[in-house]
């Protein structure tokens, strides 16, 4: 009885995913970098199926304000396939790893003529059913801080500082009290009180309420 | 001394009012067509008030629009928490002692409003042909007044028996 059950929820697992078959292409939304240097552009993808040996990359160009995009990496067959004709050529590096769904290029020297979106497509077949994703890539001399990011750590660091010159106040205050009260005690151990003289010294204890009126 | 009471409280919930709107609402700097502050711009077109972003570049530093930024919303930060402050303190401080705590959060305010006013004052709108200082620019002036002299009142008070 155990067995049809196991049997019959394999056979459905490997039916019902039929409908859900779609697979999932995921690169980021845009890229800053600074002229001349290199760029990783990453694409990964989520797919019911296991990885199969004829998955397909393929990155497309569109530069701005261009209409049409060029072709510019392939993935398959096991191979990898770059530019060599070109605006990439002796550029583009493939530094994914397509076992583990990664296809990701190397972008080399940049130059304010890259600037565009680069469109990432990935097959796992039977698994073809998808949406290319797009990321945008902006190419700077100097890369411009984000909003806001100098007005949160300006108010953070002061907080912080506060909140640090706070504490430290209040630990001065119960370590300066503490020290008077151990000077206290200590003067009355010696007369007469040796017991509880030596048994202050060894940990902090609540102050034992005999004390208390003679301290006041 | 209720009385007196009341009155400082009043002028320390005045400026954290005046704070707020100065650092909330739009209008540091007015034209005809177009008020600013530091944070966006609205732009009249066809009457109509289009919300934009500030311009950037040379005339516009983004690290000091930042800073200013920054310090008006720590003022407005140090007053409220120096609220809270002074009325803890109205319970639990012995007879006879100042309000300093009150007071320290109060000149923490006013000097972080005057940073902001200073730079914005100096480094923006500087060649600019037409428009002028619009009233938060103005309430953000006087609400440093007001915060150091409610810093001042916190320092010189001294807390007394309750008649």
């Amino acid at each position: 009885m155990l067995t049809i059950l196991a049997l019959a929820s394999i056979v459905l697992l490997g039916i019902v995913p039929q409908q859900s078959e779609a697979i999932v292409i995921y690169t980021g939304w845009e890229r800053h970098a600074l002229v001349g240097s290199d760029i990783r552009l990453s694409c990964s993808f989520f797919s019911w199926r296991w990885t199969s040996e004829d998955v397909t990359f393929s990155w497309s160009y569109r530069p701005d304000g261009a209409r049409d995009s060029i072709s510019i990496f392939h993935y398959t067959g096991g191979a990898p396939y770059v530019d060599n004709k070109g605006p990439f050529r002796d550029r583009l590096e493939f530094v994914g790893n397509p076992a583990r769904r990664d296809g990701s290029i190397l972008l080399k020297n940049l130059d304010y003529g890259d600037n565009g979106t680069f469109t990432c497509d990935a097959k796992n077949p039977p698994d073809i059913v998808g949406r290319a994703s797009s990321v945008r890539l902006l190419v700077f001399e100097k890369v411009p801080i984000q909003a806001g990011v100098i007005t949160g750590a300006i108010i953070g660091a002061v907080l912080g500082l506060l909140v640090l010159i706070v504490v430290i106040y209040y630990l001065m205050r119960f370590l300066v009290a503490r020290r008077v009260f151990n000077l206290s005690v200590s003067k009355h151990g010696r007369k007469g009180k040796g017991k509880e003289g030596s048994q202050q010294r060894q940990l902090w204890r609540p102050p034992p309420v005999t004390l208390l009126p003679l301290t006041s | 001394m209720l009385v007196l009471l009341a009155g400082i409280f009043l002028l320390h919930l005045a400026s954290i009012i005046l704070l707020l709107v100065a650092t909330i609402d739009n209008a540091w700097w007015v034209t005809d067509t177009m008020s600013t502050d530091v944070w966006a711009r609205w732009i009249l077109n066809n009457g109509i008030w289009n919300h934009t972003d500030l311009p950037t570049g040379s005339t516009y530093p983004s690290d000091y629009l930042q800073a200013v930024q920054a310090s008006a919303i720590l003022a407005c930060i140090f007053s409220i928490l120096g609220l809270f402050v002074f009325v803890g303190q109205l319970f639990t401080l012995a007879k006879g002692q100042r309000f300093t705590f009150s007071g320290i959060f109060q000149l923490l305010a006013c000097l972080c409003i005057m940073i902001a006013a200073s730079i914005y004052t100096n480094i923006f709108h500087n060649d600019e042909s037409s428009g002028q200082y619009g009233h938060c620019f103005i309430l953000a002036w006087i609400s440093f007044a007001f915060t150091f002299i409610s810093s001042i009142i916190y320092f010189v008070l001294r807390k007394k028996t309750r008649d």
